[in-house]
């Protein structure tokens, strides 16, 4: 099998193609996957930006340039950077915020989730409980090993910053701690066998909150890794030399450690639950003492019970986490749907995972009924706007409701920008009737705790304005496209119709036509020579001539109509002398052609115009004057063009025009182009038809003239043959 | 052609949980439900079956443990264990996981649905708990004095059933032991702290407080502790988050046996992938633990939270 060049310089191309397209899509995916891709890294949260990071539990905001999680939940997690990452360091400074839980440092993170060890990778974090370092991997469960920070470095101690480091390099992770206040740090070590080789890079705090600055993260070297071994080998010498034990893994690592909180307190007296609150006189507020959960701690502290919530203003500013179990005891103030207890003690009586929301509408959170609760509620983003104090408002309409949510702007610069009015969003927050958030304009606000409390479950409806002048123009376009191309179907189908048209007639022109011809000289011939004493014979002759003649005709006309109407600028001379040799084949008649000027490019319609008088013009002179010569003259000037046609034959009386079909369908033809159409004849001396018309003068000819040359010729026929027009003869 | 095929090619060859069993305790991170974890991972590894853990954040925290049990369908998983956080509210998500066809063993406390077909239970003995806490206060009381339950949950079928297991034999073996107070419990500790301070007030004479919950448990430690004239009550309790034996209060804890059902579910759901029928439902018995046994090994089996069993643990690194 042979392979033409055309189909081989095909093949090559795509070949060529192909290799390109995979190559640019390893190099995207080898670029996608690299190993130091992104690195090193450092954090932004100087500069307020945290976009790349993303949370999965907990509360985290940026604050004083640092990421802070104000929530006690366990296993509380913000990841960032590529899966591909494989030997690096990650480190960043550390502080914790309760005493019951840890706060580290994640590396060779994936498949995170929202869950207490739902992750697959390796997490160091400094652990207040039995005040260790600790080192180990989650993977839906967790494996440690720790180090006890007392033996010889400083104890962990909330709202202390740490220096924490955390590297891998192949199988083996290490891990260090250095107090920033000063004095001696820890350094731990372990081997992995089956380790997890990539992953991200993550904050992480386990039932303490956590504060973290200065993330970095850089590629790590066998170099690097064995000079943690080294300090990891000689503490551990150091810790063996002086004969403590270590802390392993071990059985009862749960089970010793959810001693969170201070120490146990007993209850103020008099306590009362917080829906009490409202029942409390108005004009002279009393003190009161509650004891609730920590629903949110910025912009304001909301602590809430089995039976509402309340706003509290402390007396003195003091660190609480979402999440915190705590005695307030404070002046209450009430309104009708809410209660606020002024000049506030806050007494921290246990840290705790936070409390989930009460899901309800807004209809019911429009009744004051949930104020100061943490609830979760669904609407629809009307609008968004920033607020005071780098706030982020975003308006929301639920079914008859409205209400706005109002948080810190932190981390919610991404959200904010990605939100689209129209979208349907699941909120969390703390449910305010205060004016001072909700202007009067709304029943409530919503405080969100973070962007994370904001769930985006559908994009804004599809059918907006934009959307439909979009469709609208497509369609349009598209309208037009189809047109365009219906068109050029159209125009290339005629074509081929006009092709074949062509042949027939020059089939026909070849063999009937001709034969016609022959067969009149014959009989014009056979009658001329006949005796005069047979008028029967004579009669006969006469009317088999005219049949010829007739059927000729209608050859001819055939012809004429199957020719295309279209002969052009450049062949109208030739054309018209080519119909005059036709015409006069067989005889003696001298046919003189002539051009004068400078040939111009005729409109189509003008040369169509010209052929169809030109020929009519012919076809009268042959047919009645018997000429012995034909002249035909195309003269071009600047404003027109003229065809004259003229003949040496018998002539005739120009009076008697007005009886000849063909000579009104020459005027008609003309007229629709505005062209002036001359005939000039007498008796035995000849004819001479002359068109003239102006190329200026089309632009301004009649509508119907111009719509009419456009028309294709088929129907153009049959709208000259409904006006009467018969090219037969202006002769009558 | 060859783009699209690496394309798809990478889009299918992304790991997810598929083929595994699904494993969703009440909450994670706790000494109850840990060792679950350990069980199913052993008993997983040992069968070839691959186990996804994962649970809200607090027992408490049912939507959270809705919107999991939710994800669960055949094709993603081969089956479900769970330890339902509510006792009405997990039926619609649970009755919708069967109708798909996936197989499930509900551990730990019941819901209203009969066992067969492609569920079954692996339940924690509340009538051997309501025994053993029963048998402790009588060694404790000597035939006389009053105790107070607290953290009746209506959420959780088995902390009524071994509420009432508690009562009855309490009542047939001890019948001038007093049951003087009966309260609703919470998963707030400062509500049960509170709880626990006004029955000591009200009840000044109490003698034994039995915690059905690891709520109502820590909160009743809490109180006693801060309160120097009350260290004679002692605590009985029931799932406990932790072992504070260091508290002189705390008497006994009754520890469900959390690791055998995760051992037992996987067990279960694998023999079921094989098309073996579930059998009725079975019943773990719990362990009562006290400051003598609590080093047993017993206990520490019970209660062993190593993860990655079969595994080589984390070693420390040698010096290079």
């Amino acid at each position: 099998m042979t392979i033409s060049p055309a189909i081989r310089r095909a093949l090559l191309l795509f070949t060529l193609l192909a290799a390109v397209g995979v190559v640019g899509l390893w190099s995207a995916l080898w670029v996608q996957h690299g190993a130091s891709r992104g690195l090193p890294y450092r954090d932004a949260f100087a500069k307020g930006k945290a976009d790349e990071w993303k949370a999965l539990g907990g509360t985290w905001e940026l604050a004083d340039g640092a990421m802070r999680n104000d929530s006690d939940e366990r296993g509380a997690k913000l990841v960032t950077g590529s899966a591909y990452w494989r030997d690096y360091s990650v480190e960043a400074d550390v502080m914790l915020l309760g005493m019951g839980g840890d706060a580290g440092l994640i590396l060779r993170s994936s498949d995170e989730e929202q869950g207490v060890d739902t992750y697959n990778g390796y997490y160091a974090g400094l652990r207040t409980i039995d005040q260790t370092l600790v080192l180990g991997r989650a993977g839906q469960g967790w494996a440690e090993v720790a180090n006890r920070l007392g033996v010889e470095a400083s104890a962990v101690t909330p709202s202390q910053w740490y220096h924490l480091k955390l590297v891998a390099v192949g199988c083996q992770v290490a891990a260090s701690e250095r107090p920033l206040s000063g004095g001696e740090g820890t350094t731990i070590a372990v081997t992995d066998e089956r380790c997890l080789e990539s992953g991200r890079v993550g904050l992480r705090s386990y039932a303490s909150g956590g504060v973290w600055r200065n993330v970095e993260v850089r590629p790590a070297t066998q170099a690097q890794m064995a000079e943690m071994l080294v300090a990891a080998a000689s503490r551990q010498a150091r810790v063996e030399q002086e004969q403590s034990l270590e802390r392993e893994s071990s059985w009862e690592m749960y089970a010793s450690a959810p001693g969170t909180g201070a120490a146990a307190a007993p209850s103020s007296p008099n306590v009362q639950v917080i829906s009490s609150l409202r029942t409390m006189p108005r004009l002279n507020p009393q003190m009161a003492t509650v004891r609730g959960t920590v629903v949110l701690a910025s912009p304001a502290v909301f602590v809430q019970d089995a039976t509402g919530g309340v706003a509290v203003q402390q007396a003195a500013a003091q660190s609480l986490k979402v999440g915190d179990e705590v005695e307030v005891t404070g002046k209450v103030h009430t309104s009708p749907f809410s209660s606020v207890m002024g000049e506030a003690k806050v007494r921290v009586l246990w840290e705790n995972t936070p409390m989930p929301p009460v899901s309800v509408t807004a209809s019911q959170a429009a009744t004051g009924a949930f104020d100061a609760t943490f609830i979760e509620v669904e609407g629809r983003l009307a609008s968004k706007e920033r607020g005071a104090g780098e706030s982020l408002i975003f308006n929301l309409d639920a079914g008859p409701q409205s209400f706005r949510t109002v948080m810190n702007r932190g981390r919610g610069d991404s959200l904010y920008n990605a939100l689209k009015p129209g979208s349907m969003l699941r909120l969390r927050g703390v449910a305010v009737a205060d004016p001072a958030y909700t202007h009067d304009l709304v029943p409530f606000a919503l405080l969100l705790r973070s962007s994370d409390d904001a769930v985006v479950l559908a994009g804004p409806p599809w059918w907006s304005a934009s959307h439909v002048l979009a469709v609208a123009v497509a369609v349009l376009l598209l309208a037009m496209t189809a047109n365009f191309f219906f068109h050029r179907m159209e125009s290339w189908r005629l074509r081929a119709v006009l092709e074949e048209r062509e042949r027939m007639a020059y089939e026909m022109h070849d063999t009937l036509s001709q034969s016609f011809a022959g067969i009149g000289f014959q009989l014009k011939a056979i009658r001329e020579g006949m005796p005069s004493d047979l008028p029967k014979l004579e009669q006969q002759l006469t009317l088999a001539s005219e049949l010829v003649r007739h059927s000729h005709e209608e050859t001819r006309r055939s012809i004429a109509v199957l020719r295309p109407d279209q002969p052009g600028s450049d062949g109208l001379l030739s054309g018209l002398t080519e119909c005059a040799r036709r015409l006069v084949e067989g005889g003696s008649v001298r046919i003189v052609t002539a051009c004068t000027g400078e040939v111009a490019r005729l409109p189509l319609r003008v040369a169509d115009m010209l052929y169809h008088v030109g020929q009519e013009a012919l076809a009268n002179a042959i047919r009645h004057g018997q000429p012995r010569m034909l002249e035909i003259t195309l003269a071009f000037d600047k404003e027109a063009v003229q065809l004259r046609i003229l003949d040496d034959g018998s002539g005739f009386d120009s009076g008697d025009e007005q009886s000849g079909f063909g000579l009104r369908g020459m005027r008609k033809r003309t007229a629709d182009l505005g062209a002036t159409l001359e005939l000039r004849s007498r008796p035995g001396e000849g004819t001479e038809v002359s068109v003239r018309c102006s190329l200026r003068a089309l632009k301004t000819a009649s509508p119907r003239a111009i719509a009419l040359s456009r028309i294709p010729w088929r129907q153009r026929r049959h709208v000259t043959d409904s006006d009467g027009c018969d090219s037969n003869s202006y002769r009558g | 052609m060859i783009a699209a095929l690496m394309v798809s090619c990478l889009a299918g060859c992304r790991g997810d949980g598929s083929g595994s069993i699904a494993v969703i305790p009440r909450t994670s991170g706790t000494v109850p439900w840990e060792p679950e974890n350990v069980g199913a991972q052993s008993a997983a590894a040992e069968l070839g079956e691959r186990v996804y853990w994962n649970a809200s954040t607090r027992e408490d925290d049912i939507d959270g443990q809705i919107s999991l049990v939710s994800r669960m369908r055949p094709g993603m998983y081969k089956g479900l264990v769970l330890a339902p956080d509510h006792a009405l509210a997990l039926i619609t998500p649970v009755r919708r996981a069967l109708a798909s066809g996936l197989p499930i063993v509900i551990v730990g406390s019941p819901l209203a649905i009969p066992a067969g077909g492609n569920l079954t239970y692996v339940l924690n003995d509340e009538e051997e708990g309501g025994r053993l806490a029963a048998a402790r206060v009588a060694a404790l009381l000597h035939g006389k004095g009053t105790v107070a339950l607290l953290g009746v949950d209506p959420d959780i079928a088995g902390i009524l059933a071994r509420a009432e297991s508690f009562e009855r034999h309490l009542a047939a073996e001890q019948p001038k032991v007093t049951i003087v107070v009966r309260r609703l419990g919470t998963f707030n500790y400062a509500h049960e702290q509170e709880a626990v301070e006004t029955v000591l007030r009200e009840h000044p004479d109490l003698n034994v407080i039995v915690a059905l919950s690891s709520t109502a448990t820590r909160g009743a430690i809490s109180a006693i502790d801060s309160s120097p004239h009350r260290q004679a009550v002692r605590v009985i309790g029931f799932d406990p988050e932790s072992l504070p034996f260091g508290s002189a209060c705390l008497d006994a804890m009754i520890v469900q046996d959390s690791r055998g059902m995760g051992d037992r579910a996987i067990r279960l759901l694998h023999a079921r992938f094989k098309g073996e029928p579930f059998p009725p439902s079975i019943l773990l018995r719990p362990l009562l633990v006290t400051r003598e046994t609590v080093g047993s090994v017993a206990v520490r089996e019970m209660l062993y939270t190593r993860w990655r069993p079969g595994y080589t643990d984390l070693r420390r690194s040698a010096t290079p």
